[in-house]
């Protein structure tokens, strides 16, 4: 694992931002089916630079994107925020805690679960107060948050694959 | 890259926890709405405020103001639906016709929920102020 530049954190942070710009252009069916693309660079950041990197790519990603959106500090960006935050975390805390149990695509799964968990408890605790609708969503979310998590961490898990193989790591930016 | 190419880079915790989490979610989605229950009146709470309780057997229209704008309620055959609201995605819209369960117009923080004798059934054990 390198400690990675400040260009490598803005490129990555700029993927991230650019992906999450990126599936925000498809009509969801459902609010809360995300596809959760920008997780993919969170994770590959993780494993490849380490927990401080990938905390920082979140925040800059969600800060930058609630700006652009102009949700910024409104509901959707404390949502957005408690989610990309603890998911990370979360990730962090398994990567580092438990190397090798889980492969990239697990670790995808627990921040997605994490992910989802923060957004509900922040929802129930900051707008709808009634056990029961939380009740009543959690398990649809839990379900397509792993089909999501799932997809995203094997896609994470062939693009490490790539890097590692062709022996670049993500291309720095000429200074 | 084939389905067993991908299935070899995963651990066995990886196919584990998917494992669980997909069975949980599936019974929970079984399961859960079984464990609301239903009930024979409407509240609508705005803000986190309760502001209406109504029957579930009295045909009415109440135009509920929220902060975006009014979301009109309506009650009709033991069923509630939202008729009109100012949100964006007009999700509330389309979940139609509700007998037991909740329907959240998280925009302009209308929640509607069907529950028994306008008793919660998740009383705050305390207030504070």
């Amino acid at each position: 694992m390198q400690s990675p530049n400040r260009y490598q954190i803005a490129l990555l942070s700029a993927y991230a931002l650019a992906l999450h710009g990126f599936e925000s252009m498809f009509p969801s069916p459902v609010p809360w089916l995300r596809l959760g693309l920008a997780n993919i660079v969170t994770l590959i950041t993780l494993l490849l630079y380490g927990l401080r990197a990938a905390v920082t790519v979140t925040l800059i990603r969600v800060v930058l994107a609630s700006i652009l959106n102009g949700t910024f500090l409104g509901p959707a960006f404390l949502l957005s925020l408690g989610g990309g935050i603890l998911s990370t975390l979360s990730m962090g805390f398994f990567a580092s805690l438990t190397p090798r149990l889980f492969s990239a695509t697990g670790l995808s799964l627990i921040g997605a679960l994490f992910h989802n968990g923060a957004q509900l408890l922040l929802a129930y605790a900051l707008f709808i107060q009634r056990i029961e609708a939380v009740l009543l969503i959690t398990p649809l979310i839990v379900l397509l948050g792993t089909l999501t998590g799932t997809i995203n961490g094997i896609v994470s898990e062939l693009i490490i694959k790539n890097l590692k193989k062709s022996g670049e790591k993500i291309q720095n930016v000429d200074t | 890259m084939n389905f067993r190419e991908i299935l070899k880079f995963t651990t066995v915790a990886d196919r584990v926890l998917f494992s669980i989490l997909i069975l949980l979610s599936l019974l929970g989605l079984i399961f859960v709405r079984s464990l609301i229950p239903g009930g024979n009146s409407v509240e609508i709470d705005v803000d986190g405020n309760l502001e209406y309780v109504l029957p579930l057997d009295e045909e009415k229209t109440v135009p509920v103001q929220g902060p975006q704008g009014t979301t009109l309620v309506e009650i009709r055959n033991h069923r509630v639906r939202v008729v009109e609201s100012p949100c964006q995605n007009k999700l509330c819209i389309q979940q139609g016709w509700v007998e037991h369960g909740v329907i959240a117009c998280l925009p302009n923080k209308v929640l509607i929920t069907v529950g028994k004798n306008g008793k919660r059934s998740s009383e705050p054990d305390a207030v504070t102020e």
